[in-house]
């Protein structure tokens, strides 16, 4: 072979590499990413309203058995299988949460402190049976005593953590919801029990990007229950992004 | 490696072999070194990482220009031998003859192999010391740390002052994917931020609840990994009130690149009020965290805390049991 076919092979063989290194990255990791909820155009007065669901399966995945967050579509006000969603800068972030899954005892129960919300604290009621309990103001939640929280919403470039409270436990152990997203009045879904809670904060004067992430290491089956469903974006994580 | 000395006598420069060459080389070396020499350690030596915001930091930093500085002669003495033979030995067009023969020089290399096993052996000597004092250099020590040099006692493990003989304790703990910090002798409590007093000798208890991590606050000049189970020692003296960056050190997972945060070194009497107001702030927390311990285990939940009505002992998770380690 020629000298200058010899090069010619290299630089198409080169080339082939980091076209398929580059596809790989945009296609199949990039790919992968959730859509994001966009709820800027939804502000209003300064605020914005978001709801995120919990739930102990996830049957519209490939990962059934896995737990995850949901977000209702600010659009069609379905629950999306997502964990990404977007947010107007300098604007007070209102947020419910619908936990649908069961408790599990924090690993540090430093993480059962509500942080970085307005009055560091979560307004909470309970769901069961057609009947919802009085709103409490909670800001802290003993997991190991009560096991009282099932996952928590945190973000920690803000400092913001709050724990989800689980339904109380002989409630939940009668009767989880067995789909996800948990929607219905089926007793086996939108009507099993559950937490509603809601928080506000505020979200930075500039754009920028922020991960969120539970702390309860719930993906059971993997090394330190932070595999899984915690490692995945969609699931347990995701990320927040402030727009300008 | 040096042009043999025994060469041509007078030969005109350029000449490979050639007295002058050498003399010349030796000459140019000379000025180089001192010039770069001087550079090096005026110049871009007080830029050089972690700076000096404490005395581990300025130590390291010294160290690194020490190490730089001895080195800028022996990288000058090769790129300046290698950029004469570039220069002026090279081939010539349509000399085809062959270079001069290379004999050994028994004196030219008992010079290079005493001079750079000199440097060498020195460093050696040097970095030891460093490494003595003041108290390992930042780095994990694990639990029973060998270099304390300058360090006060932990004399009480529930109180503490500033200047006081007693060294300020602060627990780091490790978990994916964030930094807390404990301080028990305010308490205990648990806290995300990470305050230190200026001037005053700290004490880092480094552990983890769940995989490796590494506390690296990189300004201090301290990095010690963070294993469950285990209780890792660093020490440092923060020199400089401001913001400091501390970074995991250890891939921990798919957040990993956002495990870090700032901390904050502050005046004695700030510092003595952020721990009363975080204390209180963080009461109703504290009240509920495990008693104090230097490694903490999540597979057990205290007696007395544990739930009854679901039979729980253990937290979320699974957890690396350090006589029983799970593998991935």
């Amino acid at each position: 072979m020629s000298l200058p076919a010899r090069a010619a092979t290299l630089i198409v063989a080169f080339l082939a590499v980091v076209g398929g290194v580059i596809f790989v990255a945009f296609h199949i990791i990039g790919g992968s990413q959730p859509p994001t909820e966009n709820f800027a155009p939804y502000a209003k007065d300064g605020a914005v309203d978001i709801t995120l669901m919990t739930t102990p399966e996830t049957t519209v995945s490939n990962k059934p058995d896995w737990v995850s967050y949901f977000i209702k579509n600010p659009a069609t006000g379905q629950f999306d299988h997502t964990t990404y969603f977007a947010v107007p800068a300098n604007t007070k972030v209102n947020v419910t949460i619908l936990g649908y899954d069961g408790c599990t005892p924090l690993r540090n129960p430093l993480w059962g402190k509500v942080a970085g919300v307005v009055n560091d604290a979560e307004q909470v009621s309970f769901y069961n049976k057609g009947k919802t309990t009085p709103v409490q103001s909670v800001s802290t939640f003993d997991s190991w005593a009560d096991c009282s929280v099932q996952h928590t919403f945190a973000i920690p470039g803000l400092g913001i953590n709050v724990p989800v409270a689980s339904p109380p436990t002989l409630d939940e152990n009668n009767n989880l919801c067995e789909t996800g997203p948990c929607v219905g009045n089926d007793d086996d879904t939108g009507n099993a029990p559950h937490a509603v809670e809601t928080f506000s904060f505020t979200t930075p004067k500039t754009a920028g990007t922020f991960r969120w992430q539970c702390f309860v290491p719930c993906g059971g089956g993997y090394v330190d229950g932070n595999g899984g469903p915690m490692g995945t974006p969609g699931y347990m994580m995701g990320q927040m992004e402030v727009k300008a | 490696m040096a042009a043999d000395a025994s060469g041509t006598p007078g030969a005109v420069l350029g000449t490979p072999g050639s007295r002058r060459d050498a003399l010349w080389l030796l000459i140019l070396w000379i000025a180089l070194s001192i010039i770069g020499c001087l550079l090096v350690a005026l110049v871009l030596g007080p830029h050089l990482p972690p700076g000096r915001a404490s005395e581990q930091a300025a130590s390291q930093q010294t160290d690194y220009i020490v190490l730089a500085t001895m080195a800028t002669p022996v990288v000058i003495g090769v790129l300046l031998y290698f950029g004469w033979a570039l220069a002026f030995w090279r081939q010539r067009p349509g000399d085809e003859t062959d270079a001069l023969p290379l004999h050994g020089n028994v004196r030219v290399q008992t010079t290079w192999i005493v001079s750079t096993s000199a440097i060498v052996i020195a460093l050696a000597v040097y970095g030891t010391v460093e490494l003595i004092n003041p108290a390992g250099a930042g780095g994990g020590q694990g639990p029973q740390p060998v270099f304390q040099n300058g360090m006060p006692p932990a004399a009480s493990l529930t109180s503490w002052s500033p200047n006081s003989n007693n060294i300020l304790q602060v627990q780091v703990i490790g978990q994916q994917w964030a930094w807390t910090y404990r301080y028990p002798q305010f308490g205990g409590f648990e806290t995300t931020q990470l305050a230190l007093p200026v001037n005053q000798p700290v004490q880092f208890n480094v552990t983890s609840l769940d995989v490796i991590h590494s506390f690296w606050a990189y300004t201090l000049g301290v990095k010690a990994d963070a294993n469950p189970g285990v209780n890792d020692v660093a020490y440092a003296t923060p020199k400089t009130v401001g913001d400091f960056q501390v970074r995991c050190d250890e891939l921990c997972g798919i957040w990993h690149g956002s495990m870090y945060d700032t901390g904050q070194v502050m005046s004695d009497s700030d510092f003595m009020a952020w721990t009363h107001a975080t204390a209180v702030k963080m009461a109703s927390v504290t009240k509920i965290l495990p008693p104090y311990a230097l490694t903490y285990d999540p597979t057990t939940i205290p007696a007395g805390k544990i739930n009854q009505e679901l039979g729980l002992t253990s937290a979320g998770g699974g957890f690396y049991n350090p006589a029983d380690p799970e593998q991935p």
